[in-house]
């Protein structure tokens, strides 16, 4: 029973402090893969993914969506046609990186979660799409996986049974685009990365056509942890509603930056204490709770509110993928906003006309009054901008350009006031 | 039977069609640009945006919820959807930009990120005028832009093959062209390259896009920014007219347009017919257009003189040498002609008791692609099998002729010189009376009469293809001298933008002296006191589809613009 409170009681699981735990040998000592024995032996698919339903486990990618719901939306099984699993380790949001942590110090917990999906789902192949960038650690679990292949954990008969599983690592050529699970799947067919429409969601048509479920890689190591102490374990982790454990990615002007694994539902300000403060003992400014593309929130809005889907929401951001940004009090917001929707112009896949074109113009705009050459109609204009951007694409890249700008101006108006030319000149008779 | 309402009216509907495509099919107006009936829907112009709802129902009961006027509660998708990939279901409620707000904005929205990075210089664009950007710019787009930055500058006139130059400013990226190689053609030669707002299509590395079909891209590019090498910068699209017809560089009969602008013809362009081509042109039907213009003849000729002999002298000699002949004329057929043509033929050769030896195949194995190419590169070898006229065969009639069995030769618009029927030599003793299309013709300087011919852009006739459709064709441009037929037979307007005799301003050497064969060969044959009836490329018409049964229901009216299937026949093939 661990909840936010007793934060300084918290047991880690995802990334246990044990040494080289990496290593298979390791792992196995800890008792690695001795879930997935068990499940193989002991329960069927549909019991599996009943725990991952009842365990409250919401998707750790950004959009929160329950997993165990996920699972259960594929097809029944046919024979005739392949299915797949895809992990989604393509982790480019700006001020996110807990993935990389848990494929560079727990990969095996990923594997091991990714047999166990395979088994629920009854598929015999999972692709772990990673960001290319993330190069010695793609090195690293490619020699994991090949130990684990030697062992026969993973492949034909795995551990002695008649299931079968191949996992296949793919390196992604660096664009943020990929991480949206159709154009992931695109990538991973060798095409241009372009989003695909919904319908058809890859459940019911993934990658080649076939039944896919896409995971992210934090989700996904959370399954053999529900399965080996239980779905009643699990929800009682952290937030009532949102559950589990939860890798924190903190970084901005703190004393210690880093990712830190303790429940979901910490208060933003704990979080702020267990990064060792403000940089420098300066004041905070503003926080991004969940990644580039969640609107900000001003110091003033974060008083007790806690790191999980409702909290957040109600105080007008949203969990994202939980890579916190704190900004100090000497923060320019503009400057701020201006790398940001730097990103979003460079990374916009230039499929819909509204991201194409909308994301290069709000640069442009942003830049301007950056530079002490914008004006104050330039402010009404990029809030117009999102009004066009936001719902009217493919995917929810032009969303998560127009977000922060959106929230960023409304938020913090009077400094991007301050920087734009006055709407009225005095003319000298 | 399921159905949908639009702006407030109710529509029946079959199947499940997309929306895009039932509004465009009731003409319901809705605009976009990457959409296009044959490809798949990738749905990225977020042009065709509309508000699309559902009547609310009950969740337990299942029950149409009702509000307190009695009328259904509509519920609508939390965002604007995509029309062109949204698949219609019974009882939807959609709004276009004529009901809703949300809707027109949307659209307008679009457009200006649509024009922010678009050069803007339709003044010199070969689209302007037919661009649906620029339309639907006006229809439905902003009164001006909020942007005033520099804009996106990307490659210009690149050279993407042979036939097609690209001008990647314009392009909006609708991935038509991409899509077009990689689904139709399948030759996969364009592709996306760059990305976001510096994307543009290009072919790989190495690669020139230089498939046989290339240049349908042009035609389906929503923008000018792919342009035909040829007619680029060459005309603005409101100086030409454009005449519904078929091509001629093979036996598919492609349905096309034929572009003419001072009486010259500038391009030629696909026109959709299901049934034939659907939307589509090869490129060999398109190049074809300067034979049109060029090398045709300045009239009629007697051997001897330089090309400008009269009409009544040309036909007086002709009517001499086919008197003397009689029986030992040897008369040629032409797969280049119309079925009218070759029947008059028929009647000629009839009325003069001479033989028909039939018409020369054209025939380049290999060449046809299962597609819209064939092997056979002539219009009308079927009209004339059809006709009862057999392919030459050319060994067999070659040693006939050079034995001097014959004493006079009459070849319908073809060129048995170039094609090995005769030599230059065996046809020194004859008389050869040969109707042509250009001077660069090799039996022309052999022939003792030169009767130049109308070309398919210039006369109206009957072309059958290799499947058997009869296919009519009308006269795009006009020749010298007055045909009260042809006259009549032209697009209404044409006159008006191109001149007539009497217009001060229009170019009298772009005139080619011609006659159609169908009024050449009832001139002879008045001469020699045959009265042929009927008359004129309908009656004639008429007539054939009444007494043969292989043309039987070819009439003109039945034809149209798109043509009729013929019932099948055994065709004679030589090779």
């Amino acid at each position: 029973m661990t909840k936010a409170t007793d934060w300084k009681s918290y047991q880690r699981v995802l990334l246990p402090p044990i040494k080289n735990l990496h290593h298979l040998n390791v792992y196995r000592e800890h008792g690695g893969y001795e879930t997935l024995r068990n499940v193989l032996a002991q329960k069927s698919p549909e019991d599996v993914t009943t725990e991952m339903k009842r365990s409250g486990l919401r998707g750790r990618g950004g959009a929160g969506f329950p997993t165990g719901l996920k699972w259960s939306f594929m097809p029944p099984v046919d024979p005739e046609k392949p299915r797949y699993l895809c992990c989604n380790a393509d982790e480019s949001e700006p001020g996110t990186f807990k993935d990389r942590q848990l494929m560079e110090y727990n990969p095996h917990l990923l594997f091991e979660g990714i047999l166990i999906a395979g088994y629920a789902m009854t598929l015999k192949a999972c692709y772990l799409y990673v960001r290319g960038e993330y190069a010695s650690w793609i090195t690293l679990m490619e020699e994991e996986l090949a130990k684990a292949y030697d062992a026969n954990i993973v492949g034909e008969n795995m551990m002695g049974t008649k299931h079968s599983m191949d996992i296949i690592i793919h390196k992604g050529a660096g664009a943020y685009i990929c991480g949206e699970e159709t154009s992931l799947m695109e990538s991973l067919e060798g095409k241009r990365a372009y989003p695909r429409i919904k319908p058809p969601f890859p459940a019911q048509s993934g990658i080649w056509g076939a039944p896919t479920t896409i995971n992210n890689v934090e989700t996904l190591a959370c399954a053999p942890l529900i399965l080996e102490k239980g779905a009643d374990w699990f929800a009682a982790i952290g937030a009532e509603k949102n559950p589990g454990p939860l890798l924190y990615g903190i970084s901005g002007h703190v004393n210690r930056p880093g990712v830190y694994e303790y429940p979901t539902g910490m208060l933003i300000t704990d979080l702020l204490e267990i990064a060792g403060g403000m940089l420098g003992g300066k004041k905070l400014k503003a926080v991004v709770p969940g990644g580039a593309s969640v609107p900000v929130l001003r110091a003033d809005m974060i008083e007790g509110v806690t790191m999980d889907v409702e909290s957040l929401k109600e105080a007008g951001s949203m969990l994202g993928t939980a890579g916190m940004l704190f900004l100090d009090e000497d923060t320019d917001m503009v400057a701020f906003l201006r790398r940001v929707a730097r990103f979003y112009h460079h990374e916009s896949c230039g499929q819909c006309t509204p991201c194409r074109e909308g994301t290069g113009w709000m640069e442009n705009l942003i830049t301007r009054i950056d530079d002490g050459e914008g004006n104050l109609r330039d402010l009404d204009l990029l809030l117009d901008l999102c009004d066009q951007m936001e719902g009217r694409t493919v995917c929810a890249l032009a969303d998560a350009a127009a977000w922060p700008v959106r929230n960023t101006i409304n938020r913090f108006r009077q400094d991007f006031e301050k920087r734009c030319r006055p709407a009225t000149w005095v003319v000298n008779a | 039977m399921p159905q949908v309402i639009i702006d407030g009216k109710a529509y029946e509907f079959e199947g499940h069609p997309s929306l895009l495509q039932f509004c465009l099919d009731h003409g319901i107006e809705l605009p976009h640009f990457c959409y296009h009936p044959s490809m798949s829907v990738p749905a990225n112009c977020r042009q065709c945006l509309v508000d699309i709802g559902a009547p609310a129902r009950d969740r337990d009961s299942g029950e149409i919820q009702l509000n307190e006027d009695g009328e259904a509660v509509i519920q609508y998708f939390p965002k604007l959807q995509t029309s062109c990939s949204h698949i219609i279901a019974d009882g939807q409620v959609v709004h276009t930009a004529r009901t809703s707000d949300k809707v027109k904005d949307a659209q307008r929205d679009t457009l200006e990120f649509l024009l922010i990075n678009h050069p803007l210089d339709c003044p010199i664009c070969d689209q302007a005028g037919h661009c649906p950007l620029q339309i639907q710019a006006y229809k439905y787009g902003p009164e001006g832009s909020r942007f005033e930055f520099r804009k996106v500058h990307k490659p210009k006139k690149v050279k993407l093959g042979p036939r097609v130059v690209l001008d990647a400013e314009r392009c909006i990226n609708c991935t038509r062209c991409v899509r077009f190689t990689d689904e139709i053609s399948k030759s996969g030669q364009l592709t996306i390259i760059e990305r976001g707002v510096k994307n543009y299509p290009i072919t790989p590395p190495g690669v020139s896009f230089d498939e046989p079909y290339s240049m349908n891209v042009i035609d389906i590019c929503p923008v000018g920014a792919l342009t035909s090498a040829d007619f680029r910068f060459q005309a603005r699209i409101w100086e030409m007219a454009s005449t519904p017809s078929i091509t001629t560089a093979n036996a598919k009969g492609s349905n096309c347009y034929y572009w003419v602008r001072d009486n010259l013809v500038l391009r030629i362009t696909p026109r959709a017919n299901p049934d034939v081509n659907e939307f589509w042109l090869p490129d060999e039907d398109r190049l074809v257009y300067q034979q049109f213009n060029e090398n045709r003849p300045n009239g009629p000729s007697l051997q001897g003189d330089s090309g400008m002999s009269s009409w009544e002298a040309c036909m007086q000699k002709s009517v001499e040498i086919l008197k003397s002949s009689g029986k030992q004329m040897l008369f040629i057929a032409s797969a280049y002609a119309t079925v009218e043509d070759n029947w008059m033929l028929l009647q000629l050769a009839n009325a003069v008791g001479g033989e028909v030896a039939g018409y020369i195949s054209h025939v380049d194995l290999g060449h046809g692609d299962g597609w819209l190419q064939t092997d056979d590169r002539t219009p009308n070898s079927q009209g004339c099998e059809r006709l009862g006229i057999p392919p030459i065969d050319l060994p067999l009639w070659r040693a006939r002729i050079e034995t001097g069995e014959f004493k006079g030769l009459y070849i319908l618009e073809d060129d048995p010189v170039a094609s090995d029927l005769c030599g230059v030599e065996s046809l020194m003793e004859l008389d050869v009376i040969l109707h042509y299309y250009h001077t660069t013709n090799q039996t022309l300087p052999s022939s003792s009469v030169a009767l130049p011919a109308a070309m398919v852009a210039e006369t109206i006739g009957t072309f059958v293809n290799d499947s058997g459709r009869a296919q009519r064709v009308v006269p795009a441009k006009v020749i010298k001298g007055t045909n009260r037929t042809l006259m009549m037979q032209m697009g209404l307007s044409r006159a008006d933008r191109h001149g007539t005799p009497f217009d001060r301003w229009h170019n009298e050497s772009h005139y080619v002296d011609c006659k159609p064969s169908w009024e050449i060969i009832p001139m002879i044959l008045k001469k020699l006191g045959v009265d042929t009836v009927p008359q004129g490329p309908r009656r004639i018409m008429q007539h054939i589809s009444e007494t043969i049964p292989s043309f039987q229901g070819a009439t003109y009216e039945a034809m149209g613009l798109s043509g009729v299937e013929l019932s099948a026949i055994d065709t004679e093939v030589i090779i």
